[in-house]
């Protein structure tokens, strides 16, 4: 292992970045919405102090739970999302694989829901219980269609897995956005991602109104800071790894920084007008629309990547 | 006799059985243990290449090859290890036989992978089937006999097929010789592909590939766990998948379609035993079908035809009988603590037995394909082979991977999203008030699933410097096969060392901070009552109500794609039908006679 790339985990691009570019853009998120409803929405650093807040309070812990998984949960999730934002941030910023290629990132976002499965139902709450159970079923309703997703860009770069590999492609030949199968691919991925980061209208698991925040109903504390900031986290590495996939990464020289952030914030911002205009659905509903609409647009997308288009 | 081996591998665990006939309980477990140990020695010395082959009567019969020796060395680690965990908690009216049956077929397997000679591999094939029938003969369910039976014509049925398979071969190769490892075929005439299907129905009944994976499930609900463990987890597998690797690479020259054919029955297999443990109420029968499931994936990949894919199966080979092994002893030790599979009932053991809730998810982790455990290594080889070959293909076939790929890939998630219930089923959620004295299993159990567990993740982790490099490509080298640069790129060590930094960082912080306090679990003010309980066995109704998902399901239910049933009910409309005919009158059957003789005459 060498040295730098302890640097890439823990400073660029991986924790310190990831966390404290996922704080600010929560409080786009929540900027947003306030405007929504008319509201004035918080400050810039709410999202800090709620952070820090959280740290000072105490764990409150389930006598009957296995309590080693309920604490350890929120922290193997952690560790998971540096990990990937600094695979997915590597690849991005230096065109360098962080011993991982896409296949292994796919199954590495899978242990976010299992922690959080895992998490909350080790607490024995009913709640939680059925959070934990919608969110698998929403695991399974998206799954399919990323996978699809992200066969697109691998056939479109003759076959590669790697990431860089796959930016390199994109690079020499332009961005698969601009062919029609990377743009359904890339309209269906936001879906997707809308769906692992349960955003609404697939905010299924924790459904605040009947669920009471679902597998996270038992947390408090430094362990729901940590989910909190999970959450976050994510809000930059799916954009990242849509605009490694599909919008031809970053170029950080000149009028190419403004570019970066315009491509980024145009997907977040579009993934919360989705979030606020739109009621959240049904598991049923969510399973219908993935397997029936969204997976057969996918493989129309994979049929036109196979023929070149 | 002269002192040989191979011979002796196979001997000596076959005297140990015998003599545990008449050997009281507690030595005859000892005897066991004993063979196993020398076998171990044995293996050694034959890795140290004290490897001459077997002669009688100057006709080989078993002999040294690396890819049976691979085999082996497998049959002996997981033989071992299953038998370490039923030294203690076999039921005791049962322990006589088991113990005379053990030894017996780790000889029968060892015997199948030393063979040379199509004779001697056939018998002990043949003779490995009838102990897997006597085991399953040993279940105390009401279905046991049953089940046992229809193992039993399944498999045996199967194996009438290999035997005319053989023999369609070496009339078709014109020569005397009856050595396995001389009977390359050409697939350019009708008579060779009916040989090759014969042989592929052979492994796939003794693997468990779609469609004659039927008796698997049956087997894991009936038979005792240790043995569903044993024999369909680990050493069916491990012959059947070696079975299937003598095809494609010493009996058969294959072809892309048959390629493709494979890889599709290898998808079908994955995709419908998955779906199948999805909704299943009892924790043996979804292992069952996940049993069923994983050997898609080898499938996928020995009959793909690309290297990589090839060395991938055979390490997904392995991978499965470890993790699954697993799996099913960790079950095995819920089982007898409380007497029941059935997943409604059980819940919340996570808290009391918690070394065998550790051991179980490390399997389900496994199995899911999460790195690092090994379950992803071998099934990111097999896409990666998978990939590599689409590449190559015309559009159409490559659209014909790429549909197997997707749904493979699909196939882990749902193995995910079942295990994600199984273990909450079993171990997490509220606990039932009948369970608050249940112990950890003994000593001897949770020794043995931690050793499988720790397989689990030492070859996630050192997939490359161990199983890979010293066992598995040398296995697939002596094939003439030359496993290529790897597609993607995949370190696990490294991604291990950054996911812990990570942890620790995030672990570090809250053991800074934390200030903790215990309390019940928060409802609301309510009463958590028995019923608002969650088994988790309901998570997939969803998906088992959804169109058409529905029909396929109730049809699943009814028997109707169960290969056995069908046959058993067609052949008994038949045979009504044929009784009809036999009115027991005797002008009738005169008549009968004579139109025969007419039939014989106008023949001649």
């Amino acid at each position: 292992m060498k040295p730098e790339f302890v640097f890439y985990l823990l400073v660029f691009p991986g924790l310190l970045f990831t966390s404290v570019l996922g704080l600010l853009i929560g409080w786009v998120d929540r900027k947003v919405t306030a405007r929504f409803t008319y509201r004035v929405g918080p400050p810039l650093f709410q999202n800090f102090n709620d952070f820090f807040k959280l740290l000072g309070k105490e764990t409150i812990i389930v006598k009957e739970g296995v309590h080693s998984l309920f604490i350890v949960a929120p922290f193997i999730a952690f560790g998971v999302m540096v990990l990937i934002s600094a695979i997915i941030g590597t690849a991005l910023f230096y065109q360098y694989d962080l011993g991982a290629d896409i296949i292994v990132v796919m199954y590495l976002l899978m242990i976010y829901s299992v922690m959080i499965i895992l998490g909350g139902a080790s607490t024995g709450n009913v709640y939680s219980s059925v959070g934990a159970g919608r969110e698998i079923k929403l695991l399974l309703a998206d799954e399919l269609a990323f996978i699809l997703i992200c066969l697109v860009p691998i056939i479109k770069s003759g076959y590669q897995i790697k990431l860089d590999s796959i930016l390199m492609a994109q690079v020499t030949n332009g961005a698969f956005i601009g062919s029609f199968s990377g743009l359904i691919a890339f309209i269906i991925g936001i879906l997707c991602i809308q769906a692992k980061m349960a955003l609404t209208p697939f905010s299924i698991p924790e459904a605040e109104t009947e669920l009471v925040e679902g597998p996270l109903m038992e947390y408090s504390g430094p362990p729901l800071a940590f989910w909190k900031l999970n959450q976050l986290m994510m809000y930059v590495a799916f954009p990242f790894l849509l605009i490694l996939l599909f919008w031809g990464g970053f170029e950080l020289i000149g009028i190419g920084i403004l570019w970066a952030v315009l491509k980024y914030l145009s997907i977040v911002v579009l993934m919360i007008i989705i979030k606020n205009t739109n009621p959240r659905i049904r598991i049923d509903t969510a399973l219908h629309f993935f397997w029936k609409i969204a997976t057969p647009l996918a493989f129309i997308a994979i049929i036109l990547a196979v023929f070149g288009y | 006799m002269v002192y040989n081996n191979l011979l002796l591998l196979i001997f000596i665990p076959l005297a140990a059985g015998i003599i545990n006939i008449i050997l009281p309980r507690v030595i005859a477990k000892l005897s066991a243990v004993v063979s196993l140990c020398i076998n171990f020695y044995l293996i050694y010395l034959v890795y140290l290449g004290d490897n001459a082959p077997f002669a009688f009567f100057d006709t080989l019969i078993l002999s040294f090859s690396q890819m049976g020796f691979f085999s082996l060395i497998f049959i002996q680690l997981l033989s071992f290890i299953i038998l370490f965990f039923s030294l203690k908690g076999v039921e005791s009216s049962i322990e006589k036989m088991f113990f005379i049956l053990y030894p017996l077929t780790v000889a029968f397997c060892n015997g199948v992978v030393l063979s040379n000679h199509v004779f001697s591999f056939l018998i002990f094939w043949g003779l490995s089937g009838l102990t897997l029938y006597l085991f399953g003969l040993l279940g105390k369910t009401k279905e046991a006999p049953k089940t046992a039976k229809k193992t039993f014509i399944i498999i045996g049925g199967s194996d009438a097929l290999l035997i005319m398979g053989f023999v369609i071969i070496w009339l078709l190769k014109g020569t005397t010789s009856w050595s396995i490892f001389e009977l390359k075929t050409a697939l350019d005439n009708p008579a060779s592909i009916i040989a090759l299907t014969f042989l592929l129905i052979a492994a796939f009944a003794k693997a468990g590939g779609f469609p004659f994976h039927t008796w698997v499930p049956d087997f894991a609900l009936d038979a005792p766990i240790e043995s569903a463990a044993f024999l369909p987890a680990s050493l069916d597998k491990l012959l059947g998948i070696y079975l299937l690797t003598l095809m494609v690479t010493i009996l058969f020259e294959i072809g892309l379609l048959v390629n493709m054919i494979i890889i599709s029955l290898g998808t079908l297999t994955v995709i419908t035993a998955v779906m199948m443990a999805m909704n299943q109420h009892n924790g043996k029968k979804l292992l069952g079908y996940h049993a069923v499931s994983q050997v898609g994936y080898m499938i996928m990949g020995i009959g793909s035809g690309s290297a990589l894919a090839f060395a991938g199966g055979l390490f997904h080979l392995v991978n499965h009988t470890i993790y699954k092994s697993d799996l099913f002893l960790t079950l095995g030790s819920v089982e007898k603590q409380t007497k029941t599979a059935e997943l409604d009932n059980l819940g919340g053991l996570g808290k009391k037995m918690p070394i065998t809730f550790v051991m179980a998810l490390i399997g389900a982790l496994s199995i899911s394909g999460i790195p690092p455990f090994n379950g992803f290594f071998s099934k990111w080889m097999i896409y990666q082979g998978l990939i590599e070959k689409a590449a190559l293909l015309q559009p159409v076939y490559q659209l014909w991977l790429l549909v197997c790929i997707i749904l493979a890939v699909f196939g882990s998630a749902l193995t995910l999203a079942s295990f994600m219930k199984f273990l909450h089923a079993i171990y997490l959620g509220r606990r039932p008030k009948i369970y608050d004295d249940v112990k950890e299993a003994p000593i001897n159990q949770w020794l043995a699933t931690s050793a499988l567990s720790l397989l689990c993740i030492g070859f996630g982790i050192f997939a490359l410097r161990f199983p890979l490099s010293k066992i598995i490509f040398p296995a697939i080298e002596s094939n003439g096969i030359i496993v290529p640069e790897f597609l993607g790129l995949y370190i696990p060590q490294l991604i291990v060392m950054l996911f812990l930094i990570g942890f620790i960082v995030g672990m570090g912080i809250y053991l800074f901070t934390k200030k903790v306090r215990y309390d019940e679990v928060y409802l609301g003010g309510s009463e958590p009552l028995e019923k608002f309980r969650v088994a988790g066995t309901e998570f997939y109704n969803e998906i088992r109500n959804m169109k058409p998902l529905k029909t396929i399901y109730d049809m699943a239910e009814k028997k109707y794609f169960d290969i056995y049933e069908m046959g058993s009910k067609s052949t008994f409309a038949l045979s009504r039908v044929l009784q009809k005919g036999h009115p027991g009158q005797l002008q009738l059957y005169i008549l009968y006679i004579i139109i025969g003789l007419l039939v014989f005459i106008a023949l001649i």
